[in-house]
Order: structure tokens, then C-alpha cells, then sequence
């Protein structure tokens, strides 16, 4: 049998009233300012600009800019950690083996009580048939 | 003809507050992890509205970085909902109301 997504019908809509709050006073606040128009870019190509910015080569950029060298090379160790920090949290604590997502639409499986039971025999339970 | 600022200020804050009423309205930890993308980008079209407003392309670059720093959150967050399901059975966020079990 297949399932379908349904709408959801345990939504607390009261306190979803406080996001259209605060669209109304944001949206209050946006209209009444007086910013004026936008100055825009100066000619030349942005794409390429926004590459010098990145490598903090703007004598080349044809658009002012800050360099941003500093912060790619954060970025970079920041993806690097997140990534590490992901594998960490999916890796089973104890086989010490990162196992394929479960497809089974948040069923419950059935050899989940014992814990001897391993990957292999999990995933057959839940691709067999329910119980 | 630009448009002014001001309207790319009122869709982001469209934007971020159908990220706010995603959070305080679901408990799928999932759509959590949506709602606060959205907020996330709501962020991004002010940066780049106010770039083209200032005609300086930092704010189009640091936007860059903020959907760079999304990519990392989600990695994490989706490590955390792999947890969250491995230990609750569920992705319920009000079910998770304890560190220790």
C-alpha cells in the first residue's frame, strides 16, 4: 500500500499568529521608510567582480567591493566541520558503521527491541513486509 | 526602471516570517529545518537588495557565504533529525524533551 502526504492537521495556528504580527509591523515599518532609489551596479561584469571580491583581487573588480579571502577560507573549514560533524552523528554508536537511510516511511521496524539484532536483517525486516 | 528597496525588504520579510510561522506552528523537525532555510534566504534577498541599493557587490558576496553556512547547518540539522529518530522513533520535536534517556 502506498501512502501519500497529507495536511497536516496538528498546526497550532494561535501561535502563528505572531508571525503575521510581526509581517504587519515589518511590512508597516518597510513602506513608511524613505530610502529612495537604488543607486545600482557601475558598468561591467558582475559575476566577474564578485569572483575578484572573493579572492581579494580588487584592483581587477570592475564593481567596488571588500575582499572576502578571510572568509572563504572560514567557510571552507566551517563545511569541512559540518560535514565531519554529520557523518558523526549518523554513525551507529554501536557497530561503528554508517548504514543506508531506512526507506520506510517512519514505520516502526520490527527487530527494533533487541539490540544484537544488526543492519542487515533490519533492513530486510523492513523491505519483507511489516509485521 | 529599478524597482525601489523597499519591496524587496517587504518579500523578504514575507519571506522570513512564513519561516517563523513554519517554526511556531509544525513539531516535524523537518520542516523546522525548512522554515529556518527560509528565514535563512529571507536574510539573502536583504543583502542583495541592499547591495543594488548601495551599488557595492559586498552584500551579493556575503550572501554567497550565508547560503554556504546554510549547507553546513543543514548537514547538521539533518544529522540531528537522524538522531532525533533513531532515539524517539519520531521527529517530534515536543516528544525530545530531555538530553538523557
Amino acid at each position: 500500500m502506498t501512502t501519500r502526504p497529507r495536511l497536516a492537521t496538528d498546526v497550532n495556528y494561535v501561535n502563528g499568529l505572531a508571525a503575521l504580527a510581526l509581517f504587519a509591523v515589518m511590512g508597516y515599518v518597510f513602506m513608511t521608510s524613505e530610502l529612495g532609489m537604488p543607486a545600482g551596479f557601475a558598468d561591467g561584469s558582475i559575476t566577474a567582480s564578485i569572483g575578484y571580491a572573493m579572492f581579494d583581487m580588487l584592483d581587477q573588480a570592475a564593481i567596488e567591493a571588500e575582499g572576502f579571502l578571510v572568509a572563504f577560507i572560514v567557510i571552507a573549514l566551517v563545511l569541512d566541520a559540518a560535514l565531519d560533524g554529520a557523518v558523526m552523528l549518523a554513525r551507529r554508536e554501536d557497530d561503528e558503521s554508517v548504514v543506508a537511510a531506512i526507506t520506510d516511511g517512519g514505520r516502526p521496524l520490527s527487530g527494533r527491541e533487541s539490540d544484537g539484532a544488526d543492519a542487515e536483517t533490519a533492513t530486510d525486516d523492513v523491505t519483507g513486509g511489516d509485521d | 526602471m529599478a524597482i525601489q528597496t523597499q519591496y524587496f525588504l517587504l518579500l523578504s520579510a514575507a519571506v522570513f516570517c512564513i519561516g517563523v510561522y513554519g517554526i511556531l506552528t509544525r513539531r516535524n523537525a523537518l520542516v523546522f529545518l525548512m522554515s529556518v532555510e527560509l528565514m535563512l534566504n529571507a536574510a539573502n534577498i536583504n543583502l542583495v537588495a541592499f547591495s543594488f541599493h548601495h551599488g557595492n557587490l559586498t552584500g551579493q558576496v556575503f550572501s554567497l557565504f550565508t547560503m554556504a553556512l546554510a549547507a553546513a547547518e543543514v548537514a547538521i540539522g539533518i544529522g540531528i533529525v537522524l538522531v532525533l529518530y533513531r532515539n524517539f522513533e519520531d521527529i517530534d520535536v515536543t516528544k525530545a524533551a530531555t538530553m538523557r534517556w
